[in-house]
């Protein structure tokens, strides 16, 4: 098996402002950590947490202010050039292919660029194709793809030369629903056929669920959370959410939800939460004690005139809300 | 966890770059990169026509300019007649409308706001791949220029001075883009430190109008000012190919172009290591 990244005590401090008034802010501090090979490993937290500081520090564009780290046994900002042969990474927001052509005359210069042959190249291709379902989008313009069809390319993109350890970036942003949900997939494909060692960021609780078998989540600049997805759907990912949207769509003449008891409005393990507006109802369910379903059931079967429902995970910031408040700041 | 070995894809057998596949030469990579980029300008029409009619524009109005102006003068400006001057505008016309306008903000763009920092996470240099993508992106509209722009000089002024510096127009047109995108890369590349590209670019024009001889030779400046600027990179970006259409047998343009092209990619080289390593230890 064998470490593929190992940090410890890794810290960034940037100064900003004008030269007089100066401040600090310490992006990241004290990060210690280990991942092994062949782990899927999502990194999560709010926006500003630190992810991609600590992203860039891991992957060697950036320089630590403090601290050490070793990914595949390499200090990433001292041989970087090394690494960069050894590692895929993936920035939800910044594409490196071309809209204007089609993807496998990039494939060929990223392929000439990490040292293969043609040959090499073209085989690489056909199976990556296969692996991602993606070859018919090889030949096909960037510019005319959907977002996740474009970004199953740039995964190929940064798959080509066979990296051991696939940074991603926040991946899933702006993707739809299935766009989501196939990606997510490619990711557990590729490191359960290719053994690639996935280090994924994320704000979305739902690629941690299905793509993670830990996670770290990280606020502040630092760890405040570091467990096994399974234990950790466990303890805090345990709540759904079922928004239900009520009144004119079902029925014209009714004006906004009925009133309902904050404790239990539809059972054993449900919780009312304040809503935006009256037209709307949100229920908390605690999945240990009851599953979601059984109470969609209730709510169904309830005088709400139900116009539209949807289950949703928390917001991330309240997962890490139920951190602090479980395990203290 | 996850704790798979790692087969080569599709179980081929086929090594990864990164168990030791050796580095690819650079000189490989450039060209793939010079032509992929050739490739994307070339499928752009509509792009290549709207630069083709802002060049046949800016060149017959000046064109005519001149010839006025040399008419009104005996015929000659500085030892230039109406003839030699529009050859020597539609050369240098050609060599500096090639290039996109805002090549400069557009790389202190990609600079301060930090999308160049992806492109350290490939075992290669960030300089000449940007370089050969930006001279393949270039190419093609330099070639469609010089296919438009010999048949217009001798349309709009008659037939070349001498016609045999038509044959060391072209090499001169090619090393003058080049030095002139290599030069636009080290004026962005000040933005790796200053965190604007728009002075930069705003002086770098200025040099290459007057002080490139872009729009008159540098004969028609002060004594003292043209003596500086034949010295200045400038002068091998317009100037030459000027020089050498409108009739001047003067090869050894050739060497100094190639000269400045060595100098100033080693001074680009340095500033994009210098910036690329203070971004790494500065950070955002």
């Amino acid at each position: 098996m064998g470490t593929a990244i190992r940090t410890s005590g890794l810290g960034r401090r940037f100064t900003t402002g004008p030269r007089r008034g100066r401040r600090t802010i310490d992006a990241v501090a004290d990060l210690s950590f280990e991942v092994d090979r062949g782990e899927r490993l999502a990194f999560i937290g709010p926006n500003g947490a630190g992810k991609s500081t600590s992203i860039k520090m891991l992957t060697g564009i950036l320089h630590p202010t403090s601290g050490t780290a070793t990914v595949l046994g390499l200090v990433p900002w001292q041989d970087r050039t090394a690494l960069t042969r050894r590692i895929g990474a993936l920035f939800g927001q910044r594409a490196q292919l071309w809209p204007e052509l089609p993807p496998r005359p990039a494939f060929d210069l990223l392929g000439t660029v990490y040292g293969l042959t043609d040959d090499a190249c073209a085989r690489r291709q056909g199976e990556l194709g296969e692996l991602l379902d993606a070859t018919d989008l090889f030949d096909q313009p960037v510019g005319t793809m959907s977002l996740g069809q474009r970004m199953r390319c740039e995964l190929a993109a940064c798959m080509l030369h066979e990296p051991e350890l696939l940074f991603l970036d926040e991946p899933t942003i702006g993707l739809d629903l299935l766009g989501k949900q196939l990606f997510r997939s490619l990711l557990v494909r590729l490191n359960a056929e290719l053994g690639t060692t996935v280090f994924l960021t994320s704000h979305d609780v739902a690629d941690i669920e299905q793509v993670a078998d830990r996670a770290i989540v990280v606020n502040h600049g630092g760890i405040v959370h570091d467990a096994e997805v399974d234990d950790m759907r466990r303890l805090l990912l345990a709540t759904k959410r079922i928004e239900v949207l009520v009144g004119a769509a079902a029925d014209p003449t009714a004006v906004g939800a009925p009133a309902l008891t904050t404790t239990e409005p539809f059972g054993l393990g449900t919780t009312l939460r304040p809503a935006e507006d009256e037209a709307r109802v949100v229920i908390d369910v605690d999945t240990r004690v009851r599953p979601v379903d059984d109470v969609l059931q209730t709510v169904l079967a309830s005088d709400l005139a139900v116009a539209d429902l949807s289950v949703l995970d928390p917001p991330l910031e309240e997962v890490i809300s139920t951190i602090y408040t479980s395990e203290g700041p | 966890m996850t704790a798979a070995p790692r087969p080569a894809l599709g179980g081929t057998g086929s090594p990864g770059a990164g168990d030791g596949a050796p580095a690819a030469p650079l000189p490989r990579v450039l060209w793939r990169a010079l032509t992929l980029s050739a490739r994307r300008t070339a499928g752009d029409a509509g792009q290549l026509a709207l630069n083709a009619a802002f060049y046949v524009l800016v060149t017959t109005v000046l064109a005519q300019l001149w010839k006025a102006a040399a008419a009104s003068l005996g015929g000659e400006i500085v030892g230039y007649t109406a003839v030699a001057l529009v050859w020597y505008i539609a050369a240098t016309e050609m060599a500096v409308n090639s290039i996109p306008i805002h090549l400069i903000p557009e790389i202190g763009d990609d600079i301060t706001t930090r999308r160049i920092e992806v492109e350290l996470l490939r075992p290669t240099s960030v300089m000449a791949v940007r370089v050969a993508h930006t001279v393949g992106r270039v190419l093609p509209r330099l070639a469609l220029l010089t296919v438009i722009g010999v048949p217009l000089a001798w349309a709009l002024g008659g037939a070349p001075p001498r016609p045999i510096t038509l044959l060391l127009l072209l090499p001169s047109l090619v090393l003058a883009m080049t030095l002139n995108v290599v030069l636009q890369h080290a004026f962005a590349a000040l933005s790796f430190w200053f965190g604007e590209a728009k002075s930069g670019w705003f002086l770098f024009q200025k040099l290459v109008f007057v002080g490139g001889g872009m729009l008159l030779p540098l004969e028609v400046l002060p004594q003292g000012v043209a003596g500086v600027a034949r010295y200045l990179p400038f002068a091998a970006v317009a100037y030459a190919p000027g020089r050498l259409s409108s009739g001047h047998v003067e090869p050894w343009w050739l060497a100094v172009q190639a000269g400045w092209l060595v100098v100033v990619g080693g001074l680009t080289a340095a500033l994009f290591t210098g910036g690329l390593a203070h971004m790494q230890r500065q950070g955002a």
